[in-house]
């Protein structure tokens, strides 16, 4: 028996016919699992077993294995400093620094309100507008560590429901990689990614 | 076959299989490449980087797995050059960076590969200063295994056997880089029947059992080589003792049988040889209670009862149960005791639980297990094997996965290897004739599995589902088998040396040899060596029980046998037991069976006795001694022998090994057998092939004729239901009661039906359902289980604390009324 809600169920199930084997389609579902817990629970990973037909010691493998998957209680917004080299270099622990600081909350930790999680990562993949900075995976280029304490504050005041790289970009971002890049249509709406088809977006339910 | 090709391994050309992973050919050809992942009967890995080798390449010499390349003709290796050298010591220090190197007080110190390779090929000093990681020292896996995340050197032996070779991947690796851990998922423990080949395979001490922690230095451990007695395959084993307690087995890589594997009731099912409750003394019983006595008295008392009744009533009437777990020259010690001294040929060394015993003895083509690597298709039409047998439960899944057989299972419910399985068809117990029919038949959705069928080689793995289902069924099966293409048999029976017993003639219908014993010309040669035989119909374990209950039998012999446990239904044991006036039991414990006899003589386990064992495919091995039996136990032929000569009829038998010499002698299939060919012949033992003398195949009916097969068949009485009733690995046999850390792990009992039926009593899971057969009424915690078809409810057999239910297919089912409080 699914502790899922049958729109979920449903949307497992199309993400698991997509593959040949329902076994590859762990790790769609486990950000399916994120979504409906926050984070990854034992029972959401027992959960995306069932559905899988991995045992939920293999899940749990794939789940620690990777960052974005997380199995504790995250707050409602993940900021991701990335602390790798270029960004390093161009002041990325600043901007870290910054982060703790306007959150009240160390890298590696979440706070008691379950508001936010901060953590340094490794490269984003962002190097061209370093310092590179995430909420929720959402990329925000450029931040000087005052626009990164101005996120903060917004993120605090606002309390958005869905964050958009493209407009915390404009609020807080600075020179970007690629300025003619397409605009970015997905929203986040928690500590996880944004993927359409996995349904972790606003709408997500189906 | 494949080809050979010639490469070069440090400056020696030698020939190898293309292909053959480097690893692999310089060890066959004695240069050992050191190695921490790789194992022989598992897919490489290439993680551990200790098998490291430069190989000349056109592009260079380069470094390199030997683990994970495999041998092209004209290829150069070296194995002990200076740079191979480095790279295995700068391995080493790797390795042991988070190591605690706390080998004074690790089970593995002294047989540890990390430790010997570390002495062998390691820098003999370490740069790292900083902090080793940390984790809570050894943590429970499961009931029987013990993890140290600290020692874990992440090779993944274990978790790629729990996944590859078990099918149960509990075990897996979590978390990442430099807090990479061996875990399972919490409250998820890695309760496999195979968890104890892990501790054997991990070549650290981070796994250890938990029947084994702290109890012998392996320096201090004797060994001998062995096969384990706890099924009929007969695994190869190393027996390991100290002090004269037997303190492990551990699984020997035997290609024929279980390729170094062992179920956790074979690894650790060694506990009940040194148990305190082992029978030390012969016992006699004085006014009901059983007191202890001498060989001398007891034995004096054994031959004037049983003296008096034979020459009262006759040898025929005295009943012999037993043998199929002693050795062959104890059953053929037994068997002409039995025929000879007694005079009787009620004798049975299978308890109403198997198949016939021309069956067992006689079908061929036989398979051998290793047929299964290169079958086309299998039939499993028999006992769930990852219950009954470990090994031929591995031997199938990896002939599937690895071999690419078909695998056709068919069962009254879900099966360990339904999973592996092509197809799957589950029926009523009572209902497989007609099944057999609509197989044959082949007709609508049988067609495929026909099909699947049609394709050889065919090994049909045969035996009775359960303990309800009437044993011509099987022989059907096997009918039906033998007409496949390229076909072959294994019959499966799961009490250890029961096939030994059966062709040592410990059978109402056969003699020593596979021989029918109505077969006046092959009676008349046993009788030239053994004297008169007796001529009266044969009674089988049934018959004998029956006999005693109604006064045609007086006296019952029972050789390492409990049949009220045993025997399927045990209130006829049990009635017939009482009712005999004289009972003598060779033992190892007191059982519930022998509790009820007169005398209870000591017998030597196995570990304590030398001699012979039979497995299901005909493979005669040796078993070997290495410690003492407690007390004043002796040897069943020794014991029978004692008896024979107070009865002035001497088997005077000289030893076992004698005894070997007679059954090569008068058992034709036997013939140049002997304990030398056996230690010999490495580890795969010697083969009996099977021949034309026993016919095997006489009471079913064949597949095609459906209006026999329908007349077969069996419905439960109306509104009853069909009772499936079958073996589970652990149970409350008498040698599982005295292995301590396995009698927990018995399931327990329960009644499984289906949700619907479920529904319909109104019961839910875990409430108490009230199960009556012809003669008892017990009431058992329900498990809803869909595997089961509507009208079937599934019984484990012979759990702790249960009463037996009887073996009758009709069984009423009712929702158990609440016990006020
Ligand atoms: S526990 Fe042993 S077998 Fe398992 S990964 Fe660690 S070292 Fe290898
Ligand atoms: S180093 Fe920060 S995005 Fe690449
Ligand atoms: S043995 Fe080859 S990498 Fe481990």
């Amino acid at each position: 028996m699914s502790l899922w809600p049958a729109d979920v169920q449903e949307r497992a199930k199309e993400l698991i016919g997509r593959y040949p084997d329902p076994k590859s389609a762990v790790m769609p579902l486990l950000y399916l699992a994120m979504r409906q817990d926050g984070y990854l629970t034992e029972a959401g990973m027992g959960e995306v077993a069932g559905w899988t037909g991995h045992t939920p010691a293999q899940v749990q493998s794939v789940a620690t294995f990777y960052g974005m998957f997380k199995t504790e209680p995250l707050g409602q917004y993940l900021v991701s400093v990335c602390t790798s080299i270029s960004c390093m270099l161009l002041g990325g622990d600043d901007v870290l620094e910054a982060v703790e600081e306007a959150t009240g909350v160390p890298h590696g930790e979440t706070d008691a309100e379950r508001l936010f999680s901060v953590e340094h990562v490794e490269c984003l993949g962002a190097c061209g507008g370093a310092p590179a900075v995430q909420v929720n995976y959402e990329l925000i280029e450029g931040s000087t560590p005052d626009q990164a304490r101005a996120l903060c504050r917004w993120l605090q005041d606002e309390r958005p429901e869905v964050v958009n790289t493209d407009d915390m970009q404009e609020r807080f971002g600075g020179r970007r990689s690629f300025d003619w890049a397409i605009a970015e249509s997905e929203n986040a709406v928690g500590p996880y990614p944004a993927f359409g088809p996995y349904g972790t977006t606003p709408g997500g339910e189906v | 076959m494949t080809d050979l090709v010639k490469i070069t391994v440090d400056g020696r050309e030698i020939e190898v299989p293309a292909g053959e992973l480097v690893i692999k050919a310089a060890q066959d050809h004695g240069t050992y490449i050191p190695r921490f992942c790789w194992h022989p009967r598992m897919k490489e890995v290439g993680m551990c980087r200790m098998c490291l080798v430069e190989i000349e390449t056109p592009r260079g010499t380069i470094l390199t797995t030997s683990c994970t390349t495999p041998a092209s003709a004209g290829m150069v290796v070296h194995t002990a050059s200076e740079t191979t050298k480095k790279a295995q010591a700068g391995i080493l220090e790797f390795l042991l960076i988070n190591h605690p190197l706390d080998c004074p007080v690790c089970d593995k110190g002294g047989e540890c590969p990390l430790q010997d390779q570390t002495m062998a090929y390691g820098p003999g000093e370490s740069r790292f200063v900083e902090e080793k990681r940390h984790f809570e020292k050894p943590i429970p896996i499961s009931d029987l295994v013990f993890l140290d995340r600290e020692r874990c050197i992440l090779c993944a032996r274990c978790t790629r056997f729990a996944d590859e070779i078990a099918g149960d991947p509990l075990i897996e690796f979590k978390d990442r880089g430099n807090h990479t851990q061996v875990q399972t998922f919490p409250d998820l423990p890695f309760s496999s029947y195979f968890s104890g080949n892990t501790v054997q395979i991990c070549p650290v001490g981070a796994l250890t059992a938990s029947a084994y922690r702290f109890k012998a230095r392996p320096w201090d451990l004797r060994r001998v080589e062995s096969s384990c007695s706890h099924c009929t395959v007969g695994c190869s084993i190393a027996v390991e003792a100290s002090r004269n307690d037997v303190l492990r087995f551990n699984g020997v890589d035997n290609d024929a049988t279980n390729q170094g594997w062992l179920s956790d009731k074979c690894r650790f099912g060694f506990e009940f040889i040194g148990s305190e409750n082992r029978l030390r003394t012969p016992l006699i019983k004085v006014d009901g209670e059983f007191q202890e006595t001498t060989w001398a008295d007891a034995l004096d008392l054994v031959a004037e009862r049983l003296g008096s009744i034979i020459e009262e009533h006759g040898g025929e009437a005295v009943g012999g149960i037993g043998g199929a777990r002693s050795t062959n020259e104890d059953a053929y010690a037994f068997g002409k005791f039995m025929r000879t001294v007694v005079g009787s040929n009620h004798l049975d060394a299978q308890l109403d639980d198997g198949l016939d015993a021309r069956f067992l003895a006689g079908v061929s083509p036989r398979a051998k297990i290793g047929d299964l690597d290169h079958a086309a298709a299998i039939l499993l039409w028999a006992p769930d094997l990852k219950e009954e047998s470990g090994s031929l439960y591995l031997r199938v899944r990896h002939a599937v996965q690895e071999g690419g057989a078909k695998l056709v299972v068919i069962h009254p419910r879900r099966t360990g290897l339904d999973d592996r399985a092509t197809h799957k068809l589950t029926y009523r117990p009572g209902q497989g004739f007609g099944l057999l029919a609509d197989l044959a038949g082949g007709e609508g959705d049988y067609a495929a599995v026909l099909e699947t069928l049609s394709h050889g080689p065919v090994v049909a793995i045969v035996g009775r589902t359960g303990l309800t289902e009437a044993p011509e069924l099987a022989e059907a099966v096997a009918g039906f088998a033998l007409g496949l293409p390229d076909a072959t048999v294994l019959p499966f029976a799961r009490r250890s040396n029961v096939f030994g017993a059966l062709d040592m003639g410990v059978a109402p219908s056969l003699l020593p040899g596979r021989v029918a014993a109505d077969d006046a010309e092959a009676m008349a040669q046993l009788e030239a060596v053994w004297g008169p035989i007796p001529t009266h119909e044969a009674r089988d374990t049934l018959g004998i029980l029956e006999g005693l209950a109604v006064g045609d039998l007086k006296a019952l012999i029972l050789l390492g046998a409990d049949p009220v446990r045993d025997v399927p239904d045990a209130t006829v044991a049990r009635r017939g037991i009482e009712a005999a006036e004289f009972v003598v039991a060779i033992d190892l414990f007191l059982t519930d069976t022998n509790q009820l006899a007169d005398v209870v003589l000591p017998a030597e386990a196995f570990g304590e006795k030398e001699g012979t064992v039979t497995n299901l495919e005909g493979r005669v091995q040796k078993v070997n001694r290495i410690v003492t039996g407690p007390g004043q136990s002796q040897a069943d032929w020794a014991i029978l022998d004692d008896i024979s000569r107070r009865l002035s009829k001497p088997l005077a038998f000289a030893s076992a090994e004698a005894i070997c010499k007679e059954i090569a002698d008068v058992a034709p299939a036997y013939a140049g057998m002997t304990w030398e060919l056996l230690e010999w012949d490495e580890k795969e033992g010697a083969v009996v092939p099977y021949g034309e003398a026993v016919q095997p195949l006489i009471h079913h009916p064949a597949a095609a004729d459906r209006k026999a097969l329908e007349a077969m068949s069996r419905q439960p009485s109306s509104g009853a239901f069909a009772l499936h009733l079958a073996r589970t690995l652990y149970d409350d046999g008498v040698l599982m009661r005295n292995s301590l850390s396995l009698h927990a792990l018995a399931p327990g009992a329960a009644v499984h039906l289906h949700p619907e039926d479920a529904g319909r009593l109104g019961v839910t899971e875990g409430a108490l359902v009230e199960v009556k057969s012809v003669d008892a009424s017990i009431r058992l915690p329900a498990v809803l289980d869909s595997s089961l078809l509507t009208g079937v409810v599934y019984v484990p057999f012979n759990q702790p604390w249960t009463p037996s239910l009887g073996a009758a297919l009709s069984v009423v089912v009712a929702a158990g009324k609440e016990v006020s409080a």
